[in-house]
């Protein structure tokens, strides 16, 4: 029998998102070693019903309405206040559209995987379980939890499947990701307890409010703690290394969705309870933004691995997240939000790309490949498209983000804003540097007989390119449900 | 007329302690069969122990507290006990003659800290802390072909021998200051008197005694030695169950003082800091496992100490989910040292090489035991960690609790050498197969739940540990 949209109303809709993916991961676990197709095709079937489910999300979520939809809350531990509380606003529904989307195509992206494929395809799932719940988590130890859930499978996911100094590169991003949480546990611990140790309740905490000297504290913690993992400037150092190190799905899910984690816990866990903490470490958040962007730029010019620069190239735009985070404003705020959708998507497009290019040439070294276009045109045109989202072209969605971000911070901080528009036509110069040397110029005689990608496996790519210019074309859609949730937050600023 | 029934896992204990004494009488005792009388006479210990739980009541001219906190620790203890049996059917580390003497000696020393943890009157604390360390002195040196290890048992002898003469020392001055010996007295007073050196003094090295079963810097030098020294099951028993009764009677030596005294409190924190990260910084040029999990013993102190420092009930609640926690993780991590090293040598960390693929289900006992020692969720390591670092908070330690998890970062390093040489490494020859009993595989999934069930649904045990210390004098 169907059900009516008002019995689909109560459906606990943001549940059923995060536990399809601890059913899959249990589904997976069922599965014996020797049918790895199997594994791929629940893997898919679970993450195409994330999709769905997320889309249904994104179209039932009101926008004239705003505040929190679809709530669901539950008491936990009753002695400490904590909450199983999870609700969508207009911050966290395009990210967990975000994470649908990336865990989707990663998961087509990788279906020619053929070693240990089950438990890459279960860790996989555990990271977007912890992903999923930090996005909907609105009480402070579940976003804590999850945050660390999402941390864990990393390593082994890089340490085992990855290559390029994978141990380093695994071991590294652990240690400077838990070093990061080793800042927030104490941070929201010392909320908690400021606020008389009775409830997580990230609103409860709100409407109960902390000293200005709490909050100074208390904010630096966590931006520190989760600024770590939006790779913000000079923490940054674990993300090139680790993106280069990570298999390409891995790499996907990472840069497109994990990164986006640590700025989503700045905003939803920082600025929200720290509004005054915000005000006065602001400038010097927007300083090591506006530094992550030119350095990112800058750093990446001189990269001759393909990953590397994209591992870069992420740096720098993290940093107009961080910009635009910074100046406090509707359209800053906006602007980094939008950023965070459209540079998971454009990453994974990116990693994407650059993966069906080493599993078919075995390297991603610059300057041994060349010439591309020629043999594989297809595979090249989803990277070079890529690169002119990167670059924020208009009629890519980076092009609205990035504008809201640098109208706002110029106003805000001009010389920093400034500096930082700067930074992006470096970013440019260093993108169309890449994509002459790859793609164009002389053909590599070594390449010729490579296949270019096949309907099939170019499908997750064909996908990411329709997301950045569907919204590219109307960024409306995806701004207004954004706006729903900033402009009451920045009035209460 | 005393309450003879409030004394009932006690006297069971004194009974399985008989049994086995007999047995060693024996000349040539059956392994196996002493292996089949241990298991049932452990697990109806801890059935007998759980059933009395609730009791309460007092014994020996109020020398003997039987209550909430006392019982809940008893359960503990025979849970260590029964997990440690469990683990001895392939007990190659001891010399199959002396097999009678080992469980006579593990049932007393189960027996002298189910007395520890009830006693309530100073002398009957050494009493019973002086036969537990004899048993433990003795159950050290019985390895198999212990030639080498003799020295490890004359160090852990001459240390805690020391150990428990300063505590004595220490125990005096208590008395001195307070003029009496019940702890129920001692709190009423020492408060007051606590600003004075002779009772800070003796409150300190009476409590060194229980920081050194602990192994709380700088109360730890026997630790890496004992715990490389003695058989494998030994070190489990001692590893588990032995760090209960210490983690119990530091909570009521701690509690003794009613939070009255700055330096204390001071002084602890040191101690705490230090203990964290003397033992993480140590634990990760480890080789051997066993020396890596007592370092690590000596972190695990440190974390715990921050919740009994507190001195609040959240405090000592959480540190009594913490030694829980600790028990069960710990636990985890020996059995599968046991049965990676059946012959019981010491197993080095590479010899770990390939688990995964010789036997997935203790590898990923393992992993889990070891990311819930790291302190990540969502394990019950984790929720231990995250009710001490509250507790601490709420007493506005903040740096402290930074401390603390900058230490669970370093920690979490050696324990990935750990899960990597299981998961990642290839073995450079081959390793004898791991035999996995249908035993080991329900214990191995028995384990994984409790640690992931107890991490997720914490309510009940939160509740139970605030029950526990609700009765502290």
């Amino acid at each position: 029998m169907l059900m009516t949209a008002m019995e689909f109303a109560q459906f606990p809709i943001l549940s059923a998102i995060l536990f399809s993916t601890l059913v899959a991961l249990l589904v997976i676990l069922f599965i014996p070693h020797d049918r790895p197709k199997l594994v791929k095709q629940v893997s898919l079937g679970f993450a195409a019903l994330g999709l769905a489910l997320s889309l249904y999300l994104y179209l039932t979520f009101d926008p004239q309405k705003g505040g929190l939809q679809f709530v669901e809350r539950v008491l936990w531990v009753k002695s400490l206040g904590i909450y199983y509380f999870l609700a969508a606003d207009g911050m966290n529904v395009p990210m967990i559209l975000l994470t649908a989307v990336v865990l989707f195509t990663g998961v087509l992206t990788m279906w020619e995987l053929d070693k240990r494929v089950k438990e890459y395809f279960a860790l996989t799932y555990l990271l977007v379980a912890g992903v999923y719940g930090v996005f909907m988590s609105m009480d402070l130890f579940f976003i804590f939890v999850w945050y660390d859930v999402s941390l864990f499978p990393m390593y082994p996911l890089i340490a085992i499947w990855g290559s390029t100094r994978k141990e380093y590169g695994a071991m590294k991003l652990t240690l400077y990701l838990l070093a990061g949480s080793a800042l927030i546990l104490p941070g929201i611990l010392y909320l908690w307890a400021v606020a008389g140790g009775t409830t997580f309740d990230l609103f409860e905490l709100q409407r109960l409010g902390f000293d200005v000297q709490v909050q100074r504290i208390a904010f630096v913690m966590l931006y520190l703690g989760f600024g770590i993992l939006a790779g913000v400037w000079p923490f940054h150092t674990w993300s090139p290394v680790g993106h280069v190190a990570a298999p390409t799905a891995v790499s996907m899910i990472h840069a497109g969705v994990l990164m986006k984690l640590g700025a989503y816990g700045i905003l939803r866990v920082g600025m929200t309870l720290c509004p005054e903490g915000l005000v006065y470490w602001a400038d010097l958040m927007a300083l090591l933004a506006t530094i992550g962007i030119v350095y990112g730029a800058f750093v990446g010019l001189a990269q001759t691995d393909l990953k590397y620069v994209i591992g870069y190239s992420s740096v720098s735009h993290m940093g107009i997240v961080g910009l635009g985070l910074a100046t406090m404003t509707v359209d800053g705020i906006n602007g980094a939000v939008f950023q965070m959708f459209s540079h998971g998507i454009m990453t994974a497009l990116f990693f994407s790309a650059v993966g069906y290019i080493y599993d078919k040439t075995h390297t991603k070294m610059i300057p041994e490949l060349g010439g591309l276009s020629k043999t594989m045109p297809k595979a090249s045109a989803f990277f070079i498209v890529a690169a002119f989202c990167g670059i924020g072209v208009p009629c890519m969605s980076s092009f609205w983000a990035e504008l809201l971000v640098f109208i706002s911070a110029v106003k805000t901080y001009p010389v920093r804003g400034i500096l930082a528009v700067s930074g992006l036509v470096v970013s440019a110069l260093f993108m169309l540097r890449v994509v002459q040397k790859t793609f164009y110029g002389d053909k590599n005689p070594k390449w010729e007989h490579i296949p270019d990608v096949p309907l099939f496996l170019a499908s997750p790519r064909i996908i990411l390119v329709g997301i950045l210019i569907f919204y590219g074309l109307f960024p409306r859609l995806i701004l207004d449900v954004i706006q729903s949730a900033v402009v009451p937050f920045v009035n209460s600023l | 007329m005393m309450k003879w029934t409030l004394f009932t896992p006690e006297l069971y204990y004194v009974a399985v302690a008989s049994v086995f004494f007999i047995c060693s009488l024996e000349k040539q005792a059956d392994p196996r069969r002493l292996y089949r009388w241990a298991v049932p006479l452990a697990g109806i210990g801890l059935a007998v122990t759980v059933a009395c739980a609730r009791m309460e009541g007092f014994l020996f001219f109020d020398s003997y507290r039987v209550d909430l906190f006392s019982q809940v620790f008893k359960v503990f203890l025979a849970l260590g006990m029964f997990f440690v049996v469990l683990v001895c059917n392939e007990l190659q580390g001891i010399e199959p003659r002396k097999h009678g003497e080992f469980y006579f000696l593990l049932s007393v020393c189960t027996l002298a800290m189910m007395m520890l943890v009830s006693a309530v009157e100073l002398l009957t604390i050494y009493i019973a802390l002086e036969l537990s360390s004899y048993s433990l002195y003795l159950l050290v040196p019985m390895r198999h072909r212990a030639d080498e290890y003799v020295e490890t048992g004359i160090k852990y002898f001459m240390v805690g021998a020391t150990a428990s003469a300063l505590m004595i020392f220490g125990m005096g001055y208590l008395f001195g200051v307070t003029h009496t010996t019940y702890v129920a007295d001692i709190v009423q007073k020492l408060p007051h008197v606590l600003h004075q050196p002779a009772a800070l003094v003796g409150l300190l090295l009476a409590l060194g005694g229980f920081f050194f079963k602990q192994a709380l810097f700088p109360f730890h030098i026997w630790a890496p030695d004992v715990y490389q020294g003695a058989a494998n099951q030994v070190t489990t028993y001692i590893a588990t169950a032995s760090k209960m009764a210490a983690a119990a009677m530091v909570i009521r030596f701690v509690g003794m003082s009613t939070g009255q005294s700055e330096l204390l409190v001071q002084i602890l924190v040191v101690l705490s800091v230090l203990s964290m990260t003397f033992g993480n910084l140590v634990a990760i040029v480890q080789k051997d496992i066993k020396r890596l999990l007592a370092y690590s013993s000596i972190a695990h102190a440190g974390y715990m100490l921050i919740g009994i420092l507190c001195m609040t009930q959240r405090g000592y609640s959480s540190a009594v989910y913490y030694a829980l926690a600790y028990l069960i993780m710990n636990f985890a991590c020996f059995m599968v040292i046991i049965r990676v090293a059946p012959d019981g040598h010491n197993l080095q960390i590479r010899e770990l090489a390939g688990l995964h693929k010789r036997s997935p289900i203790l590898a990923m006992t393992l992993m889990l035991a070891l990311f819930g020692l790291a302190g990540i969720p969502p394990t019950l390591g984790f929720t231990g960690k995250f009710l001490v670092f509250a507790a601490a908070l709420e007493k506005g330690y903040l740096m402290l609790v930074i401390i603390g998890m900058i230490n669970a970062t370093i920690s979490l390093y050696y324990y990935l050498i750990v899960i990597k040489a299981a998961y990642l490494l290839e073995p450079v020859r081959e390793y004898p197969p791991v035999r996995v009993d249908p035993w080991t595989r329900v214990m191995s999934a028995a384990l994984v739940i409790a640690m992931v069930y107890v991490g997720i649904f914490p309510d009940r045990f939160v509740a139970l540990a605030e029950a526990t210390v609700a009765v502290l004098p």
